[in-house]
């Protein structure tokens, strides 16, 4: 039958849009999947543990990589404050070694 | 805020599971990923269970995310609405006791095609028998923008029930007529 008026038409859509009965395996398959969420949350914990100690890994190590980097280069500018002394020290023996020398050929003269 | 209420999760499925398939059926027009939607709905209602306080908040919590999931499965799927409708009949094969009159089908078949905040809200109204304000509150959206889309919905699918009928009616007409000739 046509549908002549908006009521008419109203009702007709609303008896087409009866609910329909679920599929009885929805159920069935949603209790399994409901009982396998343990063991999967449980699967999914240890993949979460995996990965945070395989990242406390990675960065304990890039943490170590930097501290030594860091150390090496204090070592270094510590020989080369070291060196620079070493130099400074030579360089004023050596100045007070030219003036003796030096007040020494005077005295000849 | 406490609630007395203990919510039985087998019990809400049976009370729920032919409103949640059949949202997620009108919504997405395939049988098979309505019954997946469905089971996801119930599972996830599952993991939030302390949160429902009431038989009417599982209610309202249930048509909720069957519709936002319904529409998320459709995004995902980029799902070409009338032809899931010949998928569904060639594959999935609704029994005929569920099948409504051939008015009812040709209209469930036509809602499919109407874009999806329309048919979200024509599906609230005329399956689940919600007001408009209700509508608005399970979809969160501004009430006027519902009452749009259900007028909106309303004609559009009128007009299209219109004109497929009178092809409908032609067909009937010349498969009849055709009978009598060869009885002839």
């Amino acid at each position: 039958m046509e549908p002549h008026s908006m009521d008419e038409f109203e009702q007709e859509l609303r008896q087409a849009l009866e609910r329909r009965p679920a599929p009885p395996s929805l159920k069935r398959r949603l209790m399994e999947r409901r009982r396998a969420q343990p063991a999967q949350s449980h699967a999914v914990a240890w993949q979460r543990l995996a990965a945070s100690l395989a990242l406390a890994a990675v960065l304990a190590g890039a943490g170590q990589w930097t501290w030594r980097a860091r150390e090496e280069r204090r070592r270094g500018e510590a020989a080369r404050a070291q060196v620079l002394v070493a130099l400074r020290i030579t360089g004023h023996a050596l100045n007070r070694m030219n003036q003796q020398l030096a007040s020494h050929g005077r005295a000849q003269q | 805020m406490a609630h007395d209420w203990q919510p039985d999760f087998e019990q809400l499925v049976d009370q729920h599971q032919a409103m949640v398939f059949s949202l997620a059926l009108r919504m997405t027009g395939d049988r098979g990923l309505a019954e997946e939607i469905a089971q996801d709905v119930f599972l996830e209602m599952d993991r939030h269970l302390n949160r429902i306080e009431s038989p009417d908040h599982a209610c309202f919590w249930l048509r909720r995310v069957a519709i936002n999931r319904s529409a998320d499965a459709l995004r995902r799927r980029r799902v070409r609405r009338f032809d899931l409708w010949v998928e569904v009949e060639e594959h999935h094969g609704v029994p005929v006791a569920e099948r409504a009159s051939p008015l009812g089908a040709r209209l469930e078949h036509l809602l499919a095609t109407l874009p999806e905040p329309q048919r979200a809200a024509l599906v609230l109204r005329y399956q689940e028998d919600l007001t408009p304000e209700e509508i608005a509150s399970t979809l969160a959206t501004p009430l006027a923008t519902v009452k749009s889309h259900l007028q909106r919905g309303l004609k559009l699918l009128r007009a299209k029930a219109e004109s497929h009928l009178k092809e409908f009616v032609r067909a009937k007409d010349r498969t009849h007529g055709t009978t009598l000739d060869g009885r002839v």
